[in-house]
């Protein structure tokens, strides 16, 4: 019972865990462009992550190892090192769009900018990576997320033609009037969203955190097989209310209140409260996961002591790197960028950085001496390598689609 | 005795790989390993040695030389040595490497206590782990 207990908690944590702002962003945009015809790339993603994230909870349990540790010891510490620049980079941009992502939501819900919640945001993201639990800060904002559920109501109380959203999902390429360049650059921004890197090096080194042994191979399996594509399932719902919504009437999304718009035309006041609640929590959860990111990232390449399982004043190091990292987030956003560019901008560069990340845990994940017993069976080797394929594709096309459409356009 | 897998290989069980200590503190990676050759000729390896100055050294080029000399910077020591942990204490070599003592009879690397003194500690609630 304890155990059944524990197995759907995660898996609940999973599905509300799942979404950060960069799928927000993403599936928005794209459902207002071009309807469900990309729903298959959210599916292909979420399947990516499933195989790889698999991966890293075996190595996280088996040999308990976080990724960027893994990086440096397969690549060496040369090529692990531009490694590093370029996964940090992208962390960054991440968190920087979380928090900016954060404070978007508490303007959606005061009305009062968003420039002036983001100190006050990051200083609280802070204060909850410097105090709270491991397992507590992952559960709350993970369960929070659940608000989430709301764009599934949505899509049903908008009470669409299932027929034409069925129809768009089984057709391949652009709808008339746009590029298929434009078609290529969202299908590498959804791609990109679902894989982001730090997802992996978070749920590796929260696995190794939570000193996960081979008894929690069953609750990482259900968290990953069932919770990842739940989460991805309120991805499309997301994209799915976006269709229904701008596509008949040609508007894009360009803010945080056009993705939240449906669920206010679906379910009124009470649906825009839940969605407010679930795009904080997502932004607020992911702030905190990639924040923790930027940490372990730059400890595990020089091997310093990292993790919330120790006191801050254990980890001088790593809780610098987090608190530089968080200030480093503020005094971008602080320029008056906005917050939906730089999370349109870390999808694609995440998209570049993809096979750095996704390479390594593919041959650790192949060695016995680590593993042992667990080490990849052919299927999910078979699978890793067609994903790797994909993830080159992806990496070598998302620069020249993003100069020729302008980001989308 | 080292608990280790046979043949041990430099570059794939020793370099890189994370070093933690008896109650498994992360000490550091390999960043380096000192070698001494006995009389038959075989090489041995007498002590792992871990700091940012060594592991700049092995980088080398530019960002090797960069490493280096920020990590001199960040030293009150003009030529930081590094941690050198003979290894006799090393209890076994699996995918992390286990030692028999405590991180603190090892010293501590400069830039750790540094932060630690100047800026964690000033922080309150620095000594609780989460709640």
């Amino acid at each position: 019972m304890k155990k059944l207990f524990a197995v759907t908690l995660g898996i609940l944590t999973a599905i509300g865990g799942f979404v950060d702002i960069g799928d927000i962003v993403a599936n928005s945009q794209t459902g207002a462009r071009f309807g469900m015809r990309l729903a298959w790339v959210v599916v292909l993603g979420v399947g990516g992550i499933c195989v790889y994230a698999e991966m890293c909870g075996r190595v996280a349990a088996v040999a308990h190892r976080g990724v960027f540790d893994l990086v440096r010891e397969r690549l060496g510490p040369r090529i692990a090192l531009v490694n590093l620049l370029g996964s940090y980079a992208v962390t960054m941009l991440t968190l920087t769009a979380e928090i900016g992502g954060v404070a978007l939501a508490v303007e959606l819900a005061t009305s009062v900018n968003y420039l002036l919640w983001v100190p006050i945001a990051a200083f609280v993201i802070w204060v909850v990576l410097w105090r709270v639990k491991f397992s507590t800060l992952e559960r709350v904002f993970g369960l929070a997320g659940l608000a989430l559920v709301i764009f599934v109501i949505a899509v049903f109380r908008l009470h669409p033609q299932w027929s034409v959203l069925g129809h768009e999902a089984t057709s391949f390429g652009p709808s008339d009037g746009e590029e298929w360049a434009t078609y290529g650059f969202f299908a590498v921004a959804l791609f990109a969203a679902a894989m982001t890197p730090y997802e992996v090096f978070f749920f590796s080194s929260g696995g190794v955190e939570e000193r996960w042994t081979r008894k929690d191979l069953t609750l990482s399996r259900a968290n990953v097989f069932v919770g990842f594509p739940l989460g991805g399932l309120l991805s499309l719902a997301i994209m799915a209310c976006a269709s229904l919504v701008y596509l008949p009437v040609g508007a894009e999304v360009d803010t945080l209140g056009q993705a939240a718009l449906p669920t206010a035309i679906a379910a009124g006041k009470l649906g825009l409260a839940l969605v407010i609640l679930g795009f904080f929590a997502a932004t607020f959860g992911a702030a905190l996961e990639t924040g923790l990111s930027a940490g372990y990232t730059v400890a595990q390449y020089f091997g310093w002591q990292w993790g919330k399982y120790v006191p801050p004043r254990r980890a001088a190091r790593f809780h610098t790197v987090i608190i530089v990292s968080i200030l480093i987030g503020v005094a971008v956003l602080l320029t008056t960028v906005d917050p939906i560019q730089v999370t349109e901008y870390s999808l694609v560069f995440s998209a570049v950085v993809l096979p750095l990340t996704y390479l390594p845990i593919l041959v650790v994940a192949n060695d016995r001496e680590y593993l042992g017993d667990q080490a990849n069976s052919k299927v999910t080797n078979v699978l890793g390598l067609a994903y790797l394929v994909v993830i080159l594709v992806v990496a070598v096309a998302a620069v020249p689609l993003m100069i020729v459409t302008g980001v989308g356009g | 005795m080292t608990d280790q897998p046979e043949p041990l290989r430099l570059d794939f069980h020793l370099l890189d790989r994370q070093i933690v200590d008896v109650d498994g503190r992360m000490v550091g990676n390999v960043d380096d390993v000192e070698l001494d050759v006995d009389r038959g000729g075989t090489p041995r390896v007498v002590a792992l040695l871990v700091g940012q100055a060594v592991l700049g050294r092995r980088i080398g080029g530019l960002v090797g030389r960069w490493l280096e000399a920020s990590a001199r910077r960040l030293s009150p020591d003009p030529d930081p040595a590094p941690i050198r942990i003979p290894y006799d204490l090393v209890m076994s070599v699996g995918s992390e490497i286990e030692l028999r003592v405590k991180a603190s009879a090892l010293g501590e690397p400069p830039l750790e206590t540094w932060l630690r003194k100047h800026f964690v500690d000033r922080i309150p609630g620095a000594d609780h782990a989460g709640e």
